[in-house]
């Protein structure tokens, strides 16, 4: 299924625009032979935020994470921020830089403090002066709700916490996009509400991100659009409203009605 | 009740079956002490420790020349206590760790009297009791010392510390082998405990870099490099040291042209190395598999490149799991430097072999057995201690609960 470019939300500077993400027909089989994605297509432009849901197993996981070349992939393409995803490992470093991702696990370093959680990357990576990077680090820890953290261990905090540093440290590398692989599905209920508030700020800063998550909430009112995946296929695309009231697939209605 | 006697009573006679074990055990182990010291104090005759006492220490080492072993022990003392101090004082500053906790209040004592008592045990000279004294003093100086100051010290600088081990091993061979104006003594006159001792930390050092190149040559995606390392390992692991070391003896000089092959002290060295590192590189394997893969990814998602997400993310979680393991193969390293006599060197056994060869000393097995284990127990109880503060000062959840 392909992206109709009539979608009500892109008016016609946005259209004009090249997409920050665009996949086209991205088919990836696993070594053992499964077919984990038959054919998906997605557009994602600048500033928008873009959710993905469905079963599990459906791929969608996969999927995202074939957009910085953490899953490789055998037919289709993609193009993420106009540079290409192909073997050549100086573009797959250089896209790893603009895109951020947020993990369902958290993968803090365990072996060093939050703030050296959050300047490790930058200074490695983009080599910037430490002192500078550690500034930015505290403001976004600020952001987050955990300066009076920073010098402890991921181990020291509750996982709404080390979700919220997950998110400061892919920040601290100023990404032009965010990836989300199920954020909130690793938390105790009582801390989900504090990682979406989290992400809800950063949407509402206009931050590119796709989100993989069972969230109804936080899709119905933070998506531009949500994307349905089932057996390794984008089943549907559409604006909350329409998704979650008058989809177009019996495949959707049969998921809405199975988790709402 | 006195409360000692309670918690005695409670701890070993709280029921009859238990009182019968305790008065069974206390009955075997004190008949056993009994025997010991009836052997230590009455029957052993340690004039043949007493009279070989230089011997043990460092073999046939010219006498004159033995200040550069006493500069190099003092050398040693002064960054033993320095690492000391480093690794147990104020585990956390910030949440008001101690500057000598107990234990060390303990060790530092024993470290005393064992310098005060041993040396006059063995018979030695004033001047000798004076200078192992100081030494002893030295260590724990520095000790104060690093622990009294170093939390002032910033951690980078902190971890660029290791980097000087290798400037003081150059120190210590130049010291021991002699050069740059000191003059030279060939290593067929280094003996005792100093040849065990180098011969140990050479390997140690050595193998250690070699055994986890090894092992990321093993998970590597270029086959070639990954069948070589699968190869040696499993080489080296199916081979008993002794052959080894004959093997070495006698064809590395085969394989190199006649001035080139090392002397027979550095051969024994490098095959030690190289038989460490197969065993080191399986240690470093099973901590590297113990890492979990989101680790990785997650250092790849933030741009680092490979070498870099395994220099600072992957590595330094793999080795903190595989350090007690990795302590263990230094420890038999450190014991199988034993076989080494078996190839005419003069290390402790080898040394200890003369001594019980010579008629002065017929029939002193016993005694020079067991002051042998005394000290290969103590180096392997060093390198023990050492490696559980180091496992406690790279552990964020025991410094968190130190707190």
């Amino acid at each position: 299924m392909t992206l109709s470019s009539t979608s009500p939300l892109s008016s016609g500077a946005d259209a004009a625009e090249a997409p920050m993400i665009e996949a086209r027909g991205v088919q990836k089989w696993y070594p053992n032979g499964y077919h984990a994605l038959r054919g998906c297509d997605l557009q994602v432009r600048r500033g928008e935020v873009v959710v993905i849901m469905g079963p599990s197993g459906s791929g969608k996981s996969t999927f995202i994470r074939t957009f910085n070349a953490l899953e490789d992939f055998q037919k289709g393409s993609i193009t993420v921020d106009g540079i290409p995803l192909s073997n050549d490992l100086r573009q797959i470093d250089a896209i790893r830089r603009e895109v951020g991702m947020v993990f369902q696990q958290f993968n803090l370093f365990p072996h060093l403090t939050v703030l050296d959680n959050l300047t490790l990357a930058p200074v490695l990576v983009r080599r910037r002066p430490r002192a500078e990077v550690e500034q930015q680090a505290r403001a976004l820890l600020e952001r987050v709700g955990i300066s009076e953290q920073a010098d402890k261990y991921p181990g020291q905090l509750s996982g709404g916490q080390q979700q919220r540093v997950a998110i400061a440290r892919s920040l601290c590398m100023e990404p032009r996009i965010m990836l989300f692989d199920e954020p909130t599905s690793a938390l105790d209920p009582e801390m989900v509400r504090e990682v979406l508030q989290v992400m809800r700020a950063l949407a509402a800063d206009g931050m590119t991100m796709v989100v993989v998550t069972h969230e109804v909430g936080f899709a119905r009112e933070v998506a531009h659009r949500v994307v349905l995946m089932a057996e390794g296929e984008v089943v549907e695309e559409a604006t909350p409203a329409t998704f979650f009231t008058a989809p177009s697939q019996p495949r959707t209605r049969q998921f809405l009605d199975q988790i709402l | 009740m006195n409360p000692l006697l309670r918690r005695l009573r409670q701890d070993l006679f709280a029921t009859p079956v238990d009182g019968l074990i305790t008065v069974v055990l206390l009955g075997m182990i004190g008949a056993a002490g009994a025997t010991f010291l009836h052997w230590a104090f009455s029957q052993a005759r340690w004039a043949v420790i007493q009279a070989n006492s230089t011997l043990f220490a460092v073999g046939r080492y010219p006498i004159d020349q033995q200040w550069r072993l006493w500069l190099l022990t003092a050398l040693l003392a002064a960054v033993t206590g320095g690492t000391w101090g480093l690794l147990r004082a104020h585990p956390r500053p910030d949440r008001g760790g101690k500057l000598w906790p107990r234990n060390d209040r303990m060790a530092a004592l024993v470290l005393v009297l064992l310098s005060l008592c041993l040396p006059a045990a063995l018979g030695l000279p004033t001047a000798l009791l004076i200078r192992w004294l100081a030494i002893v003093l030295l260590l724990l100086l520095v000790r104060w010392l690093s622990g009294r100051f170093s939390p002032g010290w910033s951690p980078r600088g902190k971890r660029l510390l290791p980097l000087a081990l290798p400037l003081l091993y150059l120190i210590g061979m130049v010291l021991i082998a002699g050069g740059f104006g000191l003059g030279a003594v060939p290593p067929s006159e280094w003996g005792g405990l100093l040849l065990t001792l180098l011969e140990a930390t050479f390997a140690i050092a050595l193998c250690f870099p070699l055994g986890v190149l090894l092992a990321l040559g093993r998970r590597s995606d270029l086959p070639l490099l990954r069948w070589g390392s699968v190869v040696y390992i499993e080489f080296i692991r199916g081979a008993p040291l002794i052959t080894l070391l004959f093997l070495g003896q006698n064809m590395i000089g085969f394989l190199l042209p006649g001035g080139l092959a090392p002397e027979r002290v550095w051969r024994a060295a490098w095959v030690l190395t190289l038989f460490a590192a197969a065993y080191l590189a399986e240690a470093v394997r099973s901590g590297l598999a113990a890492v979990p893969r989101g680790q990785l990814e997650a250092a790849r998602s933030l741009g680092m490149s490979m070498p870099q997400a395994f220099v600072s993310v992957v590595m330094p979680q793999a080795l903190r799991i595989a350090l007690p393991t990795m302590v263990g193969q230094f420890i038999s390293l450190l014991q199988d430097t034993t076989l080494l006599s078996l190839i005419g060197l003069m290390e402790l056994l080898g040394t200890a072999r003369t001594v019980m060869a010579n008629p002065a000393f017929l029939g002193r097995n016993a005694e020079v057995y067991f002051t042998l284990a005394v000290l290969f127990w103590c180096c392997c109880a060093a390198l023990g201690l050492g490696s559980r503060a180091l496992e406690r000062r790279l552990d964020p959840a025991a410094l968190a609960r130190s707190g």
